[in-house]
């Protein structure tokens, strides 16, 4: 088939080339469009993997660190530490048990100020007695005064800030895990500094594992 | 009158055109095509340097707003071809005031002809046959643009975005235009915008459906996803470099949200930076050699690195001030494209080795198409975002066909 409409092709140009050697101006080439026109024109067939039961693919391997590494204070995500089966496998969040402690960050800025610093020991001060199958999500959340994937970036670091503190105060930090909302679940919608100084912020989710 | 005609640049522009826009779908044909496209390119050719006393000199106008007229359509013909020739900095008018004139009809299939107001004749007269009438009239318009502007043809590829309906996030993609729009994610969970992989149907975009911030590979032909990137921490904003073999993306298992690399399948794990402070935004040079990005120190600003590792340098970018985000390089190797402030967006380009920067239009997150010269973006109004095309030398904006929800995050398939 390929071939059959490789020659009908070239014939048919031909024929049009011997055309326009005959009346150059009025001649018309033809230009056959495949249906639908551009890929990919066909809606996709719905998903075929299970939700939560992702096809595993190739991710963690072998890592060559950048030269020059400046670490200064950041503290490298364990993918074995003793709470990864937690965090990946089932279990139960309580956004309300850690409410009174959201920490709260200046615009653009993902430094933990003074003022913060009596919340973050209140959650420091629950894990020094909390059952040790218990641990702590750190939610990182900006406002929108900032593109969708640097807002990613930004809510990232300001839990991994909060993550860094903690460690500090003694909790462990493979007991942490981040997570980046970006400017996606404002506390408040307003388009405001009112609004916005609410959402830049982290919040703590105590895990627990589920029976 | 003595005139001139650039036979060269006109068509190898044209050929290029109509082979492109095929085998985009089709590689076979596009080959099958390549052959008798030549031969008939090269009739062409000789025939004309056989008649030099009939050459035309033809104004190749690449910056200013071409007025041209549309005559012989209707229906969705018609507002395509509007669509399409506005999108590349025309503006539709009468006959008597136009540059340029098309012609033709659409009598079981488009037909026309493009004519300079200066030139009795036309310049060629074509004919579409098979898909559509609309796509017919995007090759149509394909061919008109390759002839005015000297452009890549861009009216039938696609785009892939972040569409937002209620509280849910999910991929979408459609015709430039914004028409034949298909849902591409059911998850009802937050996602963030997608990524083509150059040459292929298929996408990367950052899911929050698992345990954390992965990131995905969708095939758009059958449906089928993996998990690309699932390291410890976030895995956010892949970006597929042109030559399809490698992925930048945003990794946070070193302990900051830092740039890394890997191959594009999976192997060969990376890390290029390794700030304090959050890095984001990575987008790749078209020799698939550097990557720009964006770092924070004090502000975010624009950088550079070897995507074989090294030093990081900073991209001078004179004239633009506050937080610079969201690069896009230009497919020619010329523009980086970007995202200036932090409420009231707008839309900026910088030469790729940094210098004096334009503000262009309010919007965000730039994408150029193949022609690197239309930018696709998004642009808030009121509670919702939507999708616009800029055709940057001459700022003119159009407003893609309106899709339902919120849309944002665009990726030009190139």
């Amino acid at each position: 088939m390929k071939n059959a409409r490789s020659i009908g092709l070239f014939l048919l140009t031909m024929t049009l080339a011997a055309g326009v050697t005959g009346c150059k101006h009025r001649a018309q080439d033809i230009t056959t469009i495949p249906g639908g026109g551009g890929p990919p024109s066909s809606p996709p067939p719905a998903i075929n993997n299970t939700p939560g039961n992702p096809q595993p693919g190739p991710g963690v391997g072998e890592i060559t660190p950048p030269p020059n590494a400046v670490t200064g204070g950041n503290i490298p995500i364990n993918p074995s530490g003793a709470y990864a089966n937690l965090f990946n496998g089932p279990h139960s969040e309580d956004h309300e048990k850690f409410k009174a402690d959201i920490i709260y960050f200046d615009f653009d800025s993902s430094t933990i100020k003074a003022s913060e610093e009596s919340k973050l020991q209140a959650v420091a001060d629950y894990f020094k007695t909390a059952p040790a199958t218990e641990a702590l999500t750190v939610e990182g959340n900006c406002d929108e005064r900032g593109t969708e994937k640097y807002n990613l970036s930004l809510g990232e670091r300001r839990a991994l800030a909060a993550r860094e503190y903690l460690s500090n105060l003694g909790v462990s930090p493979d007991r942490i895990q981040t997570k980046t909302w970006g400017a996606s679940q404002p506390a408040d919608k307003g388009h405001n500094e009112e609004a916005w100084k609410q959402n830049r912020r982290d919040e703590f989710v105590l895990i627990t594992p589920k029976n | 009158m003595n005139l001139k005609m650039y036979i060269d640049s006109k068509t190898s522009a044209a050929g290029r055109g109509s082979r492109r826009g095929i085998s985009r779908t089709k590689p076979w044909l596009g080959w099958s095509l390549a052959l008798p496209c030549a031969l008939f390119l090269a009739a062409l050719t000789v025939l004309r340097a056989q008649s030099p006393d009939e050459t035309i000199e033809i104004h190749k106008p690449t910056t200013h707003i071409v007025p041209i007229s549309i005559s012989g359509f209707s229906g969705d013909v018609e507002s395509a071809l509007a669509f399409d020739l506005e999108s590349l900095g025309m503006e539709v008018t009468s006959p008597d005031k136009a540059e340029y004139m098309v012609n033709g009809s659409q009598d079981g299939r488009v037909q026309g002809s493009l004519t300079p107001s200066k030139v009795a004749q036309p310049l060629w007269a074509r004919a579409y046959a098979g898909g559509n009438a609309r796509s017919q009239a995007h090759a149509f318009a394909n061919d008109i643009v390759a002839e005015i502007r000297q452009t890549k043809p861009i009216f039938q590829t696609r785009i892939a975005f972040r569409r937002k309906e209620g509280s849910g996030t999910e991929i979408a993609v459609a015709d430039f235009d914004g028409y034949d729009a298909a849902q591409v994610t059911r998850d009802g969970t937050l996602v963030g915008g997608p990524c083509w992989i150059p040459g292929r149907r298929a996408l990367l975009y950052t899911s929050w459906k698992g345990a954390g911030e992965e990131i995905l590979e969708q095939n758009l032909g059958n449906g089928e996803r993996r998990v690309f990137a699932n390291n410890p921490g976030a895995n956010l904003s892949p970006s597929v470099s042109p030559d399809g073999r490698k992925v930048a993306m945003i990794l946070s298992r070193g302990g900051s949200p830092n740039l890394w690399v890997c191959n594009i399948d999976g192997s060969g794990l990376k890390q290029l930076t390794s700030t304090r402070e959050e890095d984001s935004c990575p987008t790749w040079s078209p020799d698939s050699r550097e990557i720009c990005f964006v770092c924070r120190s004090g502000r975010a600003e624009l950088q550079k690195i070897s995507a074989s590792g090294g030093t990081a340098r900073v991209l001078r970018v004179a004239g633009v001030y506050g937080n610079l985000t969201s690069p896009d390089w230009s497919p020619d190797g010329k523009w980086i494209a970007f995202t200036s402030g932090s409420r009231n967006f707008a839309i900026c380009v910088v030469p790729a080795a940094g210098g004096d920067a334009q503000k262009l239009v309010a919007g965000e997150d730039p994408c150029w198409a193949p022609n690197s010269r239309t930018i696709v973006f998004g642009r808030q109004i009121g509670e919702k975002s939507i999708l616009c095309l800029l055709d940057v030398p001459t700022k003119h904006v159009k407003d893609v066909r309106q899709i339902s929800g919120s849309c944002s995050e665009p990726s030009w398939a190139r």
